[in-house]
């Protein structure tokens, strides 16, 4: 079980690290913007429209990690003074909330991402690219955040005192 | 009696004017089918972005919307035909006759139908101008711009020389301002006074080739739809009718009355010469048959170019 | 009755879950979840998805994660420290010096962006350790960068005044000449605030030993570290203003500014750019995911008729003007305690609006009222965003609880000026006049 955890942690561990340089992608594709448009006279029809698509699994790809952070905005000033099982058992509240809210993204985004992707759904704008990849990171998203919810649950659950 | 109660996202901003008449939609249709059928709308974004109602009607999370149909046109190609047409129809109450005379309602109903979405009827209206902080005083003076255009627009538009950025609607006034662009399209001529166009753009631009008349659309989820009886989808019909005809004389009166606001804000209005539209149009053409990929886009765009055709606009 | 029935049960549940000490992203979105399977249909619990498929393409939130990377690229190429240093010796003899210029780097950093989120997390990072470190007292610290950090919604250029400008068709242009007076007076507030209680008691801000024996070139030397911020203030600013780039584009210019500063300081590494991307994902992602959240809680509680209670409430009150006006505002502070400012204007501004103007209230002037109200929003437990990004980078040993009390002063200037606009609406108004009367 221990070693399942590990294994989930260091996938999101992974991603992360992938997903943080995807920054630096949409800052050299913003400058590139206005560099074509106020010096060379002539936008892109692609580079705004690609730093959009790219922003949304720049941060979804962020959650599940930070999940393992404990990054994540809570309200501790009640939580904080709880221990023994209490402190557990507020701990699994939180870690089920996180998983049926992961498990309700993916229920509902999968059936649009086969439609995006079987329509062959594009942006309709000058540049028109199709759109589904970056859908796709939504369910994926929920996936990885599910699964970082039952790694931390079973931190919590047997290994009490690492926590 | 049993009453039905219906959730309709609509595409409009709270309380501009098409959203009053969105209301005025829901009363009408209340009235018709004796209170048997209540719609309560919502403006756009405040349960669902106006671009996404798509979906959630299909999904059943509302049982109407009222949405433009080019913002579906990346996923069904003649959804641009039906919503709003780059040197297309030049008058609404063509467009309109495309839809009611010339088959274009049946074949709406038709690109909806296998989403499980049933078309109800357009709300057809007049154009939405080109502001521009350079005088363009005929089509071949666009070339060499920079501008803000969305949709099949930003593809004709490029074709006759402008440099299209797609800028968010939320920047064009401020992208205006600085000069990041020199022309933009945004809303229509009352909805761009109150933005306070006339503020960054000296120059006003008729008619609005780029959108000289638009649809939006009333849309059912099916399954919802199937379950009214004859007199509630009569109410639908007749409402959605209504609507179109009062909201588009309104803008129409509103367009008089905001242009003379414009040019008392010191606005050089500039009208482009028939003629030099009219051939621009066959050039327009060649960009409407690289959008028409399927074939109901087809269809609804040789119905349109023979109609125009007979109208000699073509 | 229905849907005052929602209303309970949403903001009951709300604060109990919260309390459990769980994500709050999780909270919102699961009780949106059950509120929308209970109240409204399962096959509506879509429309949450939907909405994040509009988040993850806005290109306004997408400043967020640009203006923290700036922040932090600035922070760890030891620019920050140098310009602190600096302000601290050449502001010595001052009372709470680095505050109030935590305050005024606030104003610049609001005249750059509107983005709250961006500028409170982006001032954690930068101002917070270096007054902790000179022994600042935390809550008067803490509650300078919140209170800071919102002056951003009213100081153009702003998301939320856009958006409450389209939403109430007034133009742009002048409700963003709405908010600059206000902007300031509400700076100037704070920085008053913090000048008379570090006076009455020195030891909130203690002053640095011995900066008096520094000969005056010395110090004149430190002025140098004003050079490379100064260069991306105007980096970004100039490329606003001049019409090179959009807000969220000027953000990526900043970025660059600021790489180019590190490259000066010969702090540029690729461990420093990776340690940068670390920390914006961080905060981006918790800013974000929140988002998720709370547009979710937003569209159940619209569609369920949680807002048409609120509204109704205020429409059926039966008063004189100035009463209903002050219901208005305290309906908006209420709403500000859970709700997030853009959800409240859609929510809110076509209903208020008609009342508004029946009333013969000046839509423009209500406007910067409502702003303000945001940032009272902002500011206060326990849903105030600018207390959970600033979360975000606290450090070991400050609690949450020493950023509730450090925002209290605050909160209650806010109430004071607010109370000041509404009763010399002169205050808000003769500018954006002033300005009209110059273009004709
Ligand atoms: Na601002
Ligand atoms: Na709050």
């Amino acid at each position: 079980m221990i070693t399942l955890s590990r294994r989930i942690t260091a996938l999101n561990r992974g991603l992360f690290a992938f997903a943080k340089w995807l920054i630096y992608a949409i800052v050299l594709l913003m400058l590139w913007e206005v560099l074509s448009r106020y010096v060379l006279s002539s936008p892109t029809s692609w580079a705004p429209e690609l730093a959009t698509l790219i922003f949304g699994p720049f941060f979804l790809l962020g959650g599940p990690y930070l999940l393992h952070l404990g990054g994540h905005v809570a309200v501790d000033v009640a939580s904080a003074k709880a221990t023994g099982r209490l402190a557990v058992g507020l701990k699994l509240v939180g870690l089920v909330l996180a998983a049926v809210f992961g498990a309700i993204l993916l229920w509902f985004s999968v059936p649009l991402v086969m439609q995006s992707f079987s329509y062959g759904e594009t942006s309709y704008s000058a540049w028109n690219p199709i759109i589904w990849p970056a859908k796709a990171f939504l369910p994926l998203s929920a996936v990885l955040l599910m699964l970082q919810a039952l790694a931390e649950a079973i931190d919590v659950l047997f290994e009490p005192e690492a926590v | 009696q049993s009453v039905t109660k219906w959730r309709m996202q609509a595409l409009w901003g709270g309380g501009t004017t098409p959203m009053l008449y969105e209301e005025k939609f829901c009363a009408r249709v209340a009235e018709l089918t004796g209170g048997s059928l209540e719609i309560t709308p919502f403006a756009g974004g405040q349960i669902v972005p106006s671009a996404q109602a798509f979906d959630a009607v299909r999904g059943g999370a509302f049982e109407l919307m009222k949405t433009f149909d080019g913002y579906t046109a990346g996923k069904i190609p003649a959804h641009g035909f039906s919503s709003t047409v780059p040197f297309g129809f030049p008058e609404p109450d063509q467009y309109e006759a495309w839809f009611y005379e010339r088959g274009g309602l049946e074949m709406a109903r038709e690109s909806y139908a296998p989403a499980g979405l049933t078309y109800v009827a357009p709300t057809v209206y007049g154009q939405e101008p080109i502001h521009s902080r350079v005088p363009v005083r005929k089509i071949a003076d666009l070339k060499g711009l920079k501008g803000r255009f969305v949709g099949l627009a930003s593809a004709v538009m490029a074709d006759f020389g402008v440099s299209v950025s797609p800028l968010p609607t939320s920047e064009v006034y401020s992208a205006l301002d600085k000069g990041l662009i020199d022309i933009a399209d945004r809303g229509d001529i009352k909805a761009n006074f109150e933005e306070g166009l006339h503020e960054v753009a000296k120059y006003l631009i008729l008619p609005g080739v780029h959108q000289p008349t638009t649809a939006t659309s009333y849309v059912a989820n099916t399954r919802a739809f199937d379950a009214l009886d004859a007199q509630q989808k009569a109410a639908l019909a007749v409402a959605a009718r209504e609507i179109s005809g009062t909201l588009r004389q309104n803008i129409l009166v509103a367009n008089g009355e905001y242009i003379k606001k414009f040019q008392d804000a010191g606005v050089e209005i500039i009208d482009f010469d028939p003629e030099d539209v009219a051939q621009a149009r066959a050039k327009a053409v060649e960009a409407w048959k690289k959008a028409a990929t399927d074939d109901i886009s087809k269809r609804m765009m040789e119905s349109q170019i023979a109609l125009m055709q007979e109208l000699r606009l073509l | 009755m229905e849907s005052s029935f929602v209303l309970l049960f949403m903001f009951t549940s709300l604060i109990v879950f919260m309390l459990s000490g769980a994500g709050l992203a999780f909270v919102l979105g699961a009780i949106a979840f059950i509120s929308t399977i209970l109240l409204w249909g399962p096959s509506a619990l879509i429309v949450a998805v939907l909405n994040t498929f509009e988040t993850m393409t806005s290109e306004s939130l997408m400043a967020i994660p640009l203006y923290v990377l700036m922040a932090s690229i600035l922070q760890k190429s030891a620019i920050i420290d140098a310009l602190y240093d600096a302000m601290e010796t050449w502001s010595a003899r001052l009372n709470g010096g680095l505050a109030v210029g935590t305050i005024i780097i606030c104003t610049i950093l609001a005249a750059m962006t509107g983005v709250v989120g961006a500028a409170v997390a982006a001032m954690g990072i930068l101002a917070l350790p270096s007054m902790l470190s000179r022994g600042y007292h935390p809550p008067l610290a803490l509650g300078a960068i919140c209170a800071g950090g919102t002056l951003g919604i009213l100081i153009p250029p702003s998301v939320v005044t856009i958006v409450y400008a389209i939403t109430a068709q007034i133009s742009i242009g002048q409700m963003f000449a709405a908010g600059i007076v206000p902007g300031l007076i509400l700076a100037g507030s704070y920085i008053a605030y913090i000048l008379i209680r570090t006076w009455i008691n020195p030891a909130l801000a203690p002053k640095p030993e011995q900066v008096d024996d520094l000969p005056l070139g010395v110090k004149l030397a430190k002025l140098k570290s004003l050079i490379l911020p100064a260069f991306v203030v105007l980096g970004v600013l100039g490329s606003i203003y001049t019409g090179i780039a959009t807000p969220t584009e000027a953000a990526a210019v900043g970025v660059l500014g600021a790489a180019m500063s590190a490259m000066v300081t010969r702090r540029l590494s690729f461990t420093m750019l990776s340690g940068a991307a670390t920390e914006t994902l961080r905060v981006t992602a918790m800013i974000l995911w929140i988002t998720i959240g709370a547009r979710a809680f937003i569209s159940v509680f619209v569609a369920t008729g949680g807002a048409d209670s609120i509204l109704g409430f205020v429409e059926s009150f039966e008063a004189s003007r100035w009463i209903i006006l002050g219901v208005m505002v305290l309906v908006l502070i209420f709403l500000g305690l859970f709700l997030d400012e853009i959800g409240i204007i859609l929510l809110c501004v076509p209903v208020f609006l008609p009342i508004i103007t029946t009333l013969d209230f000046d839509p423009l002037w209500f406007g910067v009222l409502f702003m303000i109200t945001a940032q009272m929003a902002y500011i206060t437990p326990p849903f105030g965003y600018t207390l959970f990004y600033l979360k975000g980078v606290l450090p070991d040993g400050i609690g949450i609880g020493q950023v509730y009390r450090g925002v209290i002063p605050f909160f209650l200037i806010q109430v004071g000026v607010l109370i000041l606009f509404a009763v010399f609406p002169d205050l808000v108004t003769w500018l954006p006049e002033a300005l009209s009367q110059v273009g004709k």
